[in-house]
């Protein structure tokens, strides 16, 4: 199962993916022209601001089996068997929400889609870039992520990366010379950034 | 997912046939990082990223649905405006400050006895004449003192005038439009300055004020800084005069002790070109086993000595790193502009050494020897020393040097155009009139990596000669024209009927090389001389201006200085503007109202030539011819 496994230690908030999101999901899928475009396109994935200025790029998960596709009234949203992608019937969607009730992540959202063309807003959440991939790329956002957050792989074997990871750390000997998963400026930016959120809070 | 081939980054050949070995040798180049960093920042490519001071940085929501003002409450316009009038004033000080340098040398040269004859008489005589600087029964040299005072005073005045070069070399009409917009350079430095001032936190926030004064900072530049670098260099180094040259990576000499010089100031290359002749220099190559010293140019520092001596270039902007990958280059040695870091990598993997020289431009991982002017001669034999020392170390099985080169008539500095012309602009202005050449465009250069190599360039060119539009042009534009063809008179037979015959008949390329990019200076003298003679403004002509493989800073400013001189311009990559709608407007409409010139963008390089001549017939038309 391919997924795109998100690294939020990584997430320096620039938002990359959410602007490259838009333009994938565009008309021209150009960055310049999309701004002139009757509908404009808006970002499917959404890096917010959480405790301590830390921010998280939150994306559909296209869980298996998927809350939304279980209590959609009109069977607007299914799922893609060739990649296994949560996507939507534009269509069909009568914008009732139940889907953004149900979604455990909150990363449904309602607007206008150039791909069809109705007065009323429908779920225009993340499709995976199906398109994308099917042409053997990343999604949009993977692509656009400079930091190493998204990643885009076998969900296993990015697992398995964390793992690695924690095995490192565990198994270690404390005057071990390592090479840091995180570099030492990012560390401190970080940690400052925590103060400066404490002291506005406190 | 597909692969970008060499055939979709450059058209060419040479070019391709590098680009296929560097992969070959592992070597990265400027398409692998351009291709690693795509997709590029949304935020930095519309503009609405500012970083201006420590509570940002700020970012406005291209959207509209997040923030719509940055922290101390500057909004897109605001954040568009600024970050541009930073960029013009980046570019003009890149230009003024190459113009300051060469003015301190003819100063060196007569207060401290640097090495820098002065080599054109005829021509400091006539610039000290049209800045009103006495010049009958006087000693050259008292003359040449007198001017660099006025330079000198260009850059450090203090009152509210008008800058004493543009103020001599434009004419009154263009200069009743500047003092009415209130965009007459005061000083070169100054407008910098005040740029960085009116965009620092809290002070300029109107995107027109803020345009505006980008805009007189671009003029202190193309009729300040460049101009100066332009006629202080021909003085110092003599003015081009019509002669020929090869162009392209073929230029490199297998059996030759191979020197590139990059960059931009010739105040070290000519030094490097006189000290590659020296006897002693030339028979220690030939103990190594080489048969000589081959000079060769790259980049803008390549166009001075090709419009000056004919010296082959290797190549443009995008080409820096090709010439490395031959494998045949001993030494390359660079100044300042337009010089990627890369190079000092993309050396590793041969044996080639980069030698920065200038103090204000140290490349870490390089041979740091820099340069002085009252040393001039000394250093510039110690640099060719340097490489001549490195030729055994050339690994054979490394080298590959394209065959691909090409002949260029070039050297039309102004003085050049009107001596081929019989002292006068007539026979041009004639033919405009007359309608053979339908106008001229000004075309400038750079490469951008977003381009395909020279592609723009030529393509543009190519449709505009078919247009009968006679081409003039510096900086990147002009090599990429050299290694095609353009620059033969034979080359006319591509022109439209009444083109290739004014052509034929004064023996001239379809496209004239008028030099580096800081000899756009000479485009506007060349415009302002036909304007005087037809009694117009500028703005009245049959002209046009583009940058079509924009991407400097200087670029930026070379444009903006374009309009404000009256000229529309073509830029045919996306400056960081986009994100600002009133910004645009203003760029692209209101400043025809202001300075008579505005931009158009259009990454098309055919569409835009159609734009440009309809531009072109539509002034015709008003002018009655």
């Amino acid at each position: 199962m391919k997924t795109v496994m998100v690294f939020p230690e990584r997430c320096i908030g620039c938002k990359h993916c959410e602007i490259a999101c838009a333009v994938e999901h565009s008309k021209s899928k150009d960055l310049f022209a999309m701004f002139s475009e009757d509908i404009l396109s808006k970002p499917r994935i959404h890096v917010e601001e959480g405790e301590d200025l830390l921010t998280f790029p939150n994306r559909c998960r296209h869980c298996n089996p998927a809350p939304c596709i279980e209590v959609c009234p009109t069977g607007a949203i299914k799922r893609d068997d060739e990649t296994g992608s949560v996507i939507v019937e534009y269509g069909k969607c009568i914008a009732c929400g139940m889907c953004a009730i149900a979604c455990p992540f909150g990363i449904i959202s309602f607007g206008k889609t150039y791909e069809i063309v109705i007065d009323r807003d429908v779920n225009v959440k993340c499709d995976n870039c199906i398109e994308r991939q099917k042409e053997g790329k990343e999604p949009a956002c993977v692509e656009a992520c400079k930091t190493g957050t998204l990643v885009f792989g076998d969900a296993n074997d990015l697992i398995k990366l964390k793992r690695q990871s924690v095995t490192r750390n565990i198994t270690s000997s404390p005057d071990a010379k390592e090479e840091p998963v995180i570099p030492e400026n990012i560390v401190l930016w970080r940690e400052l950034n925590k103060k400066y959120s404490h002291a506005s809070k406190y | 997912m597909a692969k970008w081939t060499a055939e979709e980054k450059s058209i060419d050949k040479a070019t391709q046939e590098m680009i296929r070995k560097a992969e070959r040798d592992g070597v990265e180049t400027v398409w692998d990082r351009l291709e690693k960093q795509q997709p590029q920042c949304g935020y930095g490519q519309l503009g609405i990223c500012c970083k201006n001071c420590m509570q940002g940085p700020c970012r406005i929501d291209p959207f509209g649905d997040g923030p719509k003002k940055g922290v101390c409450g500057a909004d897109a316009d605001t954040i568009v405006a600024r970050t541009l009038e930073r960029m013009i004033a980046a570019g003009a000080a890149a230009h003024s400050d190459h113009g300051r340098h060469v003015v301190l040398a003819l100063h060196e040269a007569l207060e401290h006895g640097a090495p820098y004859p002065i080599k054109d008489e005829k021509k400091l005589k006539a610039v000290a004449k049209k800045l009103g600087i006495g010049i009958e029964n006087r000693d050259i040299k008292e003359i040449a003192k007198d001017l660099v005072n006025v330079a000198f005073n260009d850059f450090g005045k203090q009152d509210e005038e008008l800058i004493k070069f543009a103020d001599s070399y434009a004419n009154e009409k263009r200069k009743a439009t500047w003092e009415k917009a209130g965009v007459e350079p005061r000083n070169i430095d100054r407008e910098v300055v005040e740029a960085m001032h009116r965009t620092h936190m809290g002070v300029d926030h109107d995107p027109a004020s803020l345009i505006l004064h980008g805009i007189r900072t671009s003029l202190g530049d193309g009729w300040g800084g460049s101009l100066i670098a332009t006629e202080f260099q021909d003085i110092l180094f003599g003015t081009p005069q019509i002669n020929r040259g090869e162009a392209n990576l073929g230029v490199i000499k297998e059996d030759y002790v191979n020197i590139v010089i990059h960059g931009h100031e010739p105040v070290l290359s000519e030094k490097i070109i006189e000290a590659a002749q020296d006897d002693e220099l030339v028979e220690l190559a030939k103990k190594y086993g080489a048969k000589g010293i081959n000079t060769v140019g790259m980049c803008c520092t390549g166009l001075e000595v090709l419009m000056r001596h004919g010296t082959p270039i290797a190549g443009n902007y995008l080409q820096q790193e090709m010439a490395i990958v031959t494998g045949a280059v001993e030494a390359m040695v660079v100044d300042v502009q337009c010089i990627m870091p890369s190079l000092v990598d993309v050396a590793k993997c041969y044996h080639t050494k980069i030698i920065d020289t200038s103090h204000i431009a140290t490349f870490p991982g390089a041979l740091h020897i820099k340069f002085d002017e009252r040393r001039a001669d000394e250093i510039a034999k110690e640099i060719v020393k340097t490489a001549v020392e490195n030729f055994p170390n050339r690994n054979k099985q490394l080298m590959q040097i394209p065959k691909y080169k090409s002949e260029a008539v070039g050297g039309f500095s102004v003085e050049a155009i009107l001596d081929a012309l019989g002292d006068s602009l007539k026979p041009l202005e004639d033919a405009i009139i007359s309608g053979k050449i339908r106008g001229v465009v000004g075309i400038v250069g750079c490469n951008n990596a977003k381009v395909k190599h020279n592609y723009n360039h030529i393509t543009l060119t190519n449709e505009l000669i078919k247009n009968n539009i006679l081409i003039i042009g510096t900086g990147c534009w002009a090599t990429a024209c050299a290694e095609y063809g353009i620059f033969l008179p034979e080359y006319a037979k591509n022109a439209g009927d009444s083109l290739r015959e004014v052509c034929e008949t004064l023996g001239i390329p379809p496209a004239l090389n008028m030099g580096s990019c800081v000899d756009c200076s000479r485009m506007l003298v060349l415009a302002d001389l036909i304007a005087r003679d037809l009694n117009v403004d500028i703005s009245d002509l049959p002209l046009a201006g583009s940058a079509t493989e924009a991407m400097t800073e200087k670029a930026v400013s070379i444009g903006t200085y374009f309009v404000a001189s009256g000229i529309f311009t073509h830029l045919g990559t996306v400056p960081p503007v986009l994100g600002s709608k009133k910004v645009v407007d203003i760029l692209t409409k209101a400043a025809f109202d202001v300075v008579g010139g505005a931009f158009f963008i259009e990454p098309d390089p055919v569409k835009a030539a159609k734009v440009l001549a309809d531009y072109i017939e539509d002034k015709r038309k008003a002018l009655g011819i």
